[in-house]
């Protein structure tokens, strides 16, 4: 089944994405220098220097909607690697071994000259690594870099206190690597760097996050919930890849908007909603529709999905020094999200917030500690249903998921 | 008196076990994790040091529960030994960042002791080595080599003897490089599987030097091994499994590119304390977790030629793909056959592809 979304901003975000694309593509026929960026490395940087760049885990998202993924998949074999192994990043580099580049979704990704991602894992390194080998293409790598211990309160100390939250060694380490990389774009763009712009831009990203953090908090605390994950997730991540424009800002007020008007009109997602739902994971990008699927005959609607709540509390960070500001950003994101104790305790207190009734837990081999999550929720209290799966590789998606989740739906969430 | 490649077979029995001590000692013993921990600091404070390994042949269910899938599952085996005491009175755990599975064992001992403290699990310690080739990296290395430091003498009470440690160390580099070119020797004096025990012994430095002078000593009474000449590449071995699987087939395995092998052999720390010792750890490798491709290929092609080799074999482990990713580049440069064995089960090795491509006359 096909996913319906309802929301205007969602509709304008899909819109503003095609529009952008499409001027990225002429900008980078008209020969500007174009980026391929891995999600959890400085953005910010590139919107500063107004360097075009579009992010891989975007561009995998959008191959796996339209059910191309195998085909990407199918390339990067052909050329003698693992069509198993860290697929979000993987089918992306697909596209660099496309014959026929213009028969990809919305006339293909442009061959990008610089990729930048961090060496998280075994395996991104390499990926990144592989595409630096293309011509004309160069790889810049970040560390990533690990602490030996962090408080768990992480969402209360970030947005103030990252210092804390993160440690001086791993600040230091990515804020002398962002400076690197500033001058390795002047030189190898011409573009200039502007302290002004940059601070600019970063006031306009803590904007953004900050009016997220507004309609987290709305939808969390309204009952029925005004909107579900299938609306919410395009109208929060899209412009999470804009972010640091006013654009991107001001969708981002109007989206918070729109939903207090849908809760002040007292329109819901499922009006008769009797299960509220979380989902950790990476969105099910081949199937959407998934997300809507347990409304109409068990009431369960997804209220929750990492994107919106991370936008809410893990990007924003005040500070006078922009780039060690930026650096804490980035320079534990992942843990945020995957690593124990910051992963799991962020996820209770996110399930409290929402109410939630059960926990669809999304595990794929990539992103791991899913153990300490499940326990966290369990332990204190929500239902945690785990299924196995890739969300970008949909041959790994098993059909039966859907039988498994309304049976607990039947027998523990609503029994 | 045994031979000298006997007794340190023997040893290498008991790995994973500390080394015996006197009834009495209270001198920490220290279980560490993974190619990057520098192992001269633990030599260094004193304590017994033993570097972890798993078992194929017990269960993992318990590992493999708290680190799901996708994790290698030598590291899910690490962690099944520990919780269930395998490893004997461990006073600490200090984990390297060598790989992700070292770092998920890491995350998922310092998690389980905060939300689960009746496991009983030591303290854990992560040395986060980086391997970027750049000053940024040298500079954060630097500082965690300190902060390493620092841990140890707080936990022994005592500064710590680095000149000495580096030195036997090195000493023990060289022994076993040198006992490295009687394997590559024509035919190989020494299999893999015997390197790969003399080389991991569980033995403490000073008694490993002196088994390995007395190996060399003892060269000429070793046997000659004419077989297939082999080059292993890929995922770590930590136990013997894989080396015996080829070399029953009638293969020798002369060289290989993990850490339990002849890999980080090469270059010795040198004098200049804690900052020869961060660029030692920063430029060790290029294991196939932390290098490129093309790092890789070069020197698959470098020690190709080195041990002489007739056949390539890249072994990458279920949960362990990253050696699988160097492959099609290893093959490139390389002028001998190649093969990959891909998703292999920990501990074993379906030589079907070997047997079809590269048969080997026994």
């Amino acid at each position: 089944m096909r996913s319906v979304k309802t929301l205007a901003t969602a509709a304008e975000a899909g819109r503003h994405q095609r529009e952008w694309f499409a001027g990225l593509r002429r900008r980078v026929a008209a020969g500007e220098p174009f980026a391929l960026l891995n999600a959890d490395v400085p953005h910010e940087i590139f919107r500063t220097m107004d360097i075009p760049y579009a992010v891989s885990q975007w561009w995998a998202s959008l191959v796996a909607a339209k059910q191309r993924s195998g085909h990407y998949l199918e390339l990067v074999r052909r050329r003698g690697y693992p069509d198993y192994s860290e697929q979000y990043n993987s089918v992306t580099l697909g596209s660099a071994f496309d014959p026929e580049p213009e028969a990809a979704p919305w006339g293909g990704l442009p061959k990008p000259d610089i990729v930048v991602g961090d060496a998280t894992g075994d395996i991104t390194r390499k990926v990144f690594d592989i595409w630096g080998h293309e011509p004309g293409v160069t790889f810049y790598p970040l560390e990533s870099a690990a602490e030996n211990e962090v408080p768990a309160n992480w969402w209360e100390l970030m947005p103030h206190r990252w210092e804390q939250a993160v440690g001086p060694a791993r600040l230091d380490l990515l804020t002398a690597e962002l400076d690197n990389l500033v001058r390795f774009l002047e030189t190898t763009t011409g573009r200039r760097f502007s302290e002004s712009r940059f601070r600019a831009v970063m006031a306009l990203v803590n904007e953004q996050e900050e009016w997220n953090r507004k309609t987290r908090d709305l939808i969390a605390r309204t009952r029925p919930a005004p909107l579900g994950v299938v609306d919410s997730i395009p109208s929060v991540m899209l412009p999470q890849w804009h972010r640091g424009t006013e654009w991107a800002r001001d969708i981002a007020r109007r989206f918070y908007e729109e939903v207090r008007d849908r809760v002040d009109a007292g329109r819901a997602a499922c009006p008769d909603e009797r299960a509220r739902l979380m989902w950790i994971g990476r969105g099910l990008w081949y199937d959407m529709g998934f997300y809507q699927r347990f409304q109409e005959e068990y009431g369960a609607v997804f209220v929750w999905s990492m994107y919106l709540a991370i936008a809410a509390d893990g990007y924003v960070r005040y500070g006078d020094d922009p780039m060690r500001a930026l650096a804490a950003r980035f320079a534990a994101f992942g843990d945020q999200l995957y690593t124990p104790p910051w992963s799991g305790e962020w996820y209770v207190k996110e399930a409290r917030l929402h109410g939630i009734d059960g926990v669809v837990h999304l595990v794929s081999d990539d992103p791991r500690g899913s153990y300490f999550t499940a326990r966290a929720l369990e332990a204190a209290g929500f239902p945690v249903i785990e299924i196995h799966a890739d969300n970008v590789d949909a041959r790994t998606f098993d059909d039966e998921v859907v039988k498994r989740i309304a049976q607990w739906l039947e027998n523990v969430v609503l029994a | 008196m045994p031979t000298a490649l006997a007794a340190l077979e023997e040893a290498y029995t008991r790995r994973g076990a500390p080394p015996a001590a006197p009834t009495g000692d209270r001198t920490l013993v220290v279980g560490y994790v993974g190619a990057d921990v520098p192992v001269e600091l633990l030599t260094a404070a004193g304590v017994r040091a033993v570097r972890l390994t798993g078992d194929p042949d017990s269960g993992s269910a318990p590992g493999d529960r708290y680190l799901g899938r996708g994790v290698d599952p030598a590291a899910s085996s690490v962690l099944t030994r520990l919780l269930a005491g395998s490893f004997g009175g461990l006073d600490r755990v200090v984990v390297s960042h060598d790989c992700e599975a070292s770092l998920r064992l890491f995350y998922a001992l310092r998690e389980l002791r905060r939300v689960e403290p009746g496991t009983g699990l030591p303290e854990v310690y992560l040395v986060d080595i980086l391997h970027l080739p750049h000053r940024t990296t040298a500079l954060y290395n630097r500082r965690r080599i300190g902060e390493f430091a620092a841990r140890l003498e707080a936990w022994t009470g005592r500064p710590l003897d680095v000149a000495g440690a580096v030195a036997a160390h090195d000493e023990r580099r060289r022994l076993l490089a040198a006992v490295a070119e009687l394997r590559r020797a024509v035919p190989a004096r020494l299999t893999g599987r015997q390197f790969l025990a003399v080389a991991n012994a569980a033995l403490p430095v000073d008694e490993h030097i002196a088994l390995l002078e007395r190996l060399l000593a003892e060269a000429g009474q070793l046997g000659e091994h004419p077989g297939r000449r082999v080059f292993l590449s890929g995922s770590d071995h930590d136990t013997p499994h894989v080396y015996e699987a080829v070399e029953s087939e009638g293969y020798v395995i002369v060289g290989e590119d993990h850490s339990f092998g002849e890999l980080f052999l090469r270059e010795p720390v040198g004098a200049g304390g804690l900052d020869a010792l961060a660029e030692h750890y920063h430029h060790g490798g290029p294991t196939a977790h932390r290098a490129t491709v093309s790092e890789r290929a070069a020197h698959a092609a470098r020690a190709v030629r080195h041990c002489r080799a007739e056949l390539f074999v890249a072994y990458s482990r279920i949960g362990d793909e990253a050696p699988a990713w160097d492959f099609p580049a290893q093959r490139a440069a390389l002028d001998i056959p190649a093969v990959l064995l891909e998703r292999q089960e920990y501990g074993r090795a379906d030589l079907t592809a070997l047997r079809k491509e590269h048969p080997c006359a026994v």
